[in-house]
């Protein structure tokens, strides 16, 4: 899509999709575009997470089921009618799907996972498909996850009574725009000579009466408080041999120097930018830190070696590494600030410098690009996207990289850190009411549909005790193999009979929400914005509530 | 046909006819079968919630449902409220959504209101066995908690109406289910909300720094000016448009940089951004308890779950708490500290800016004195001069007041105590 308009009305697609552009802007809506999903199986679950996807906007979906409408999906699925009855699920809910936004391409195909994967498997495969995205529906037998590409991001969904889960492998999943409350980094404990310039000329005659030439009421009553701050910093560190007030105990006393400062005489009382001044010591006063993501993000070996074939991403880490290295440690400027109680010239000269520091880190960011990328013959040498390296360095405090265990391994018997996991969840404090219960429970379901072709309880009668015994026997089995010897928890068996009591059926209202779950988790991993799960949430209808889980 | 021999119904009925082991000691698998076939309910609200609400409700097995919505189809619903197309923009979101549901879903009938709640009368309400709330204003949720809670006749089983509410905003959400009397009500949990602060207009007349203030100076101080009564209408291209224009001009005077249209509608209209996957998972939260309530297939939310989507997938689920106090459901009047050199003016600016209080056009009572009056006109100007009487003049210390509003069903009463 064009990009926002800076000025003027919008275009009836920024109009369509004005709600959601807040949240993620041009940037995510093109990545949203170009995503072509597919849909292994109608079910309302599959369906209800394909309408929250095509309404806001991706650019293709393709529905594949090799079932026909039965009365019962009537009950369960919106996206199937009385009408076509008997007639193909993939057809008829790509129909009705695709009613929903004429700017999306829909299709379907009328097969099966099973089948795709034995007869046409150019159709997965990751050098030949058209597929961006794989959205599978429960029941899959368990080896079919064992043949599913890892190099395409793929979404497992369980929705069976009251209950689902979430599953999602992707390859390493980089995000630059993980949206935090704040991006504001004022570097008080760092500032650079600029900044420090300006504050000690805007506040030369700060101590100094008006009558004896100093600043009015109002002008003191309105200096920026960042700075106050800077100078009253200077001035702490003159009468403390050149220390900053790092502790609790010096931070509390560099407040009441600066209560110290404010004129009481003037209406009120008080000046609300020595309040503000005040107010921001202890939280804005601290020397520059990396946050976990981006440490994890600069530490990683793709940092180290970079090649020819390395990925935008890492060369911009490389140099924002590179930056920091050569910067006493310091990242980029993100050159935000926040608003506060200033005069509009005062306000936006200070801006400027934040603003003017942001992007000479940002060039800085830049060249050190360029020559990494012109030292291994990038192929994109020559045509640098400024914009992402600006981007980048706004953000480079925030960065976050989240690296997925393959479906295989978490059914593989062996994986130790799935075990690991496993027992680790099984044994925390508040283990008792764990969702982790309801994990090995769906694994159970898994396993028996495997092993039977049919999910437990799909009968006639009222009472399974013999299916609830079989699920229990592999639940047994599987705490035994990750090496937990304490018998059945209780909630393993109470999860094991509410997955019995649904039979392998869907509720609706259960589909629905799993259906806005999984449209959230990959509408993040689409567009490279805010923070996915890694790799498996489940929620509960029962009591209402979510737990994460690394399996 | 009933829900228990229908093959439409398979899954839903299964479920019902199974005991769960989490599901209450007496729940009785044959006796909950019918309740979902008798239950109607109201849904308040045909937007983005209130279409996911009303698709999972029908396919839940309510076959009686009613809607209402003061609403009509605009271009910017089309992103989630995924019942209407392009062709039924200006058409009232009520009656098109319960078509639509009604034409998908066999067997269900739904009764669209094209109307404000506050139309409907305490008979209205009473035919509904539950009430779920879709709604983006806090003023209508205000409403019909305090109607439902002032509906409960202690001798009569009946007249107590669960309300189910949800509410969302970009990836986060809530859902709660409140039980009028019994349970915090929404009123209990008003504070809740984060308070709207103001930027004060001397900022805005004199000092803008920031894009939206150039945009408010726009739309409050300069549109009033250039245009006296007229009012600004935010659904006018033609009105956002001058706004915007006007606000771009203040903002280069001022070397302020970022006001884009969109910024100027976001600000003047108080957009709150909005997505079809948060609203599925909120309405679909809403409708799991409604089916809980109605069936006792499990046990019900006890009483408030929020989701947070913007990092990984974070929920909290607690139960909120009864306030003794509270001026809906609670028996005790609000302690309120006053400076008794306030004026009543000042007092009364005072309250407006409590999230607890929230309030617009109050006319203020006490036993034995009206303070002030916002009409009738006779009465408004026999009670203006109180406005600049000082608090101390015009009640007594530990005295009580009774404060009503037009957006409030309900009188609020405070102590006030002098400082």
């Amino acid at each position: 899509m064009a990009p926002i308009a800076s000025s003027g009305a919008p275009s009836s697609k920024e109009k369509k999709y004005d709600r959601q552009l807040r949240l993620w802007g041009a940037n995510g809506q093109n990545r949203l575009e170009q995503a072509h999903i597919a849909l292994f199986g109608a079910t309302a679950t599959g369906c209800e997470v394909m309408k929250n996807l095509i309404l806001p906007g991706i650019g293709r979906f393709t529905v594949i089921d090799d079932k026909l409408v039965e009365e019962a999906d009537l009950g369960v699925n919106f996206f199937l009618d009385q009408d076509n009855l008997g007639q193909p699920r993939a057809d008829r809910a790509a129909t009705l799907l695709g009613e929903l936004n004429p700017d999306v391409a829909g299709g379907f195909r009328i097969d099966s996972l099973e089948n795709i994967l034995s007869n046409t498997p150019g159709l997965l495969d990751p050098r030949t498909t058209e597929f961006t995205h794989l959205l599978l529906m429960s029941p899959v037998p368990t080896p079919l996850l064992f043949r599913l590409p890892t190099e395409i991001p793929t979404f497992f969904v369980h929705s069976l009574g009251f209950i689902t889960s979430l599953r999602i492998h992707t390859p390493t999943h980089t995000i630059i725009e993980t949206h935090p409350d704040s991006l504001v980094d004022l570097r008080l404990f760092n500032p650079w000579p600029e900044l420090l310039e300006l504050a000690l000329e805007r506040t030369s005659t700060l101590d100094v009466p008006e009558s004896e030439g100093g600043m009015s009421d109002h002008q003191h009553g309105h200096v920026p408080y960042v700075l106050l701050l800077l100078k009253y910093l200077e001035d702490w560190k003159q009468s403390h041999e050149g220390h900053l007030p790092g502790s609790y105990s010096e931070k509390a006393l560099f407040k009441s120097m600066v209560m110290d400062g404010m004129r009481t005489n003037v209406p009120g009382g008080s000046e609300e930018n020595y309040v503000e001044a005040v107010r921001a010591v202890m939280g804005d006063l601290r020397t520059a830190q990396l946050f976990n993501g981006t440490k994890e993000v600069l530490n990683d070996p793709k940092c180290q070696n970079i090649t020819s074939q390395t990925d935008e991403f890492w060369i911009i880490a490389r140099a924002v590494k590179d930056f920091a290295d050569s910067n006493n440690g310091l990242l980029p400027l993100s050159g935000a600030m926040p608003d506060m109680k200033a005069e509009s010239h005062g306000y936006v000269a200070l801006q400027n410098i934040y603003r003017a520091k942001a992007h000479s880190d940002a060039a800085a960011v830049e060249g050190i690009v360029r020559g990494h990328m012109n030292r291994v013959q990038h192929p994109k040498r020559n045509q640098i996207d400024r914009d992402t390296i600006q981007l980048f360095c706004r953000h480079a405090n925030f960065l976050r990289r989240l690296n997925y265990r393959s479906i295989a391994d978490e059914f593989s018997h062996c994986n130790e850190e799935h075990k690991r996991a496993v027992l680790t969840a099984l044994g925390d404090w508040d283990a008792e009411g764990s969702l982790i219960h309801d994990y090995i429970a769906l694994r159970a379901y898994q396993e028996f549909y495997t092993s039977h072709g049919r999910a437990p309880g799909d009968t006639g009668h009222e009472s399974c005790e013999d299916e609830y015994r079989e699920i229990r026997r592999i639940i047994c089995q599987y705490l035994k193999d990750v090496g937990y010897t304490e018998g059945v928890p209780e909630r393993c068996e109470k999860v094991a009979k509410e997955i019995v009591r649904a039979g392998g059926g869907e509720l609706h209202v259960t589909a629905s929400i799993a259906g806005g779950i999984v449209a959230q988790e990959m509408i993040k991993i689409i567009t490279r914005q805010y923070v996915p799960i890694n790799n498996t949430v489940i929620f509960d209808g029962i009591a209402s509530r979510t737990q994460t889980f690394e399996l | 046909m009933t829900i228990a021999d229908s093959p439409k119904w398979k899954y839903l009925n299964r479920i019902l006819s199974r005991k769960g082991p989490f599901a209450d000691e007496d729940y009785d698998t044959e006796m909950q079968k019918t309740f979902l076939d008798d239950s109607k309910v109201l849904v308040i609200g045909a937007g983005g919630l209130g279409c996911e609400i009303l698709k999972n409700l029908a396919l839940s097995g309510f076959k009686d449902i009613h809607v209402i919505d003061m609403d009509t189809i605009d271009v910017s619903n089309l992103n989630r409220q995924f019942l209407f197309r392009a062709s039924d923009i200006g058409k009232p979101k009520a009656t098109v959504a319960a078509s639509f549901v009604m034409s998908r879903v066999k067997g269900v009938t739904i009764t669209p209101y094209y109307g404000a709640i506050q139309d409907k009368d305490q008979d209205y309400y009473m035919q509904f066995k539950l009430v779920i709330c879709g709604l983006d204003s806090v003023e209508a949720r205000r409403w019909i908690n305090a109607t439902l809670v002032d509906m409960v006749d202690n001798n009569n089983p009946e007249s107590l109406k669960p309300l189910i509410d949800g509410g969302t905003e970009g990836f986060k959400g809530q859902s709660r289910v409140i039980l009028p009397t019994l349970t915090s009500c929404y009123e209990c949990s008003l504070d809740m909300l984060t308070p709207q602060t103001a930027v004060p207009i001397c900022t805005l007349a004199t000092i803008p720094r920031q894009p939206a203030h150039c945009v408010e100076w726009a739309s409050m101080l300069e549109w009033p000016r250039v245009f006296g009564d007229r009012k600004l209408d935010d659904d006018n291209p033609e009105h956002v448009q001058w706004i915007y224009e006007q606000a771009l001009e203040r903002a280069q005077e001022f070397n302020i940089s970022g006001v884009t249209y969109s910024l100027t509608q976001g600000v003047i209209k108080n957009i709150i951004p909005a997505i079809a996957s948060t609203n599925a998972i909120i309405a679909a939260s809403c409708c799991n308890e409604a089916l809980k309530i109605a069936t006792g297939a499990n046990p019900y939310l006890n009483n408030y779950m929020m989701y947070i989507g913007n990092e990984g997938v974070y929920t909290h689920t607690f139960e909120h708490e009864k306030k003794d106090d509270c001026p809906v459901c609670g028996n005790l009047a609000t302690d309120y500290t006053v400076d008794p050199e306030w004026t009543l003016e000042e007092f009364i600016e005072r309250l407006k800016e409590k999230p607890e209080v929230q309030i617009k056009k109050p006319t203020l009572v006490t036993e034995r004195r009206k303070l002030y009056y916002q009409g009738p006109p006779q009465l408004n100007e026999q009670t203006r001069p109180n406005l600049e009487k000082k608090m101390k003049d015009l009640v007594d210390n530990g005295e009580e007041i009774a404060i009503t509003d037009p957006g409030l069903p309900f009188s609020l009463r405070l102590n006030v105590i002098f400082s």
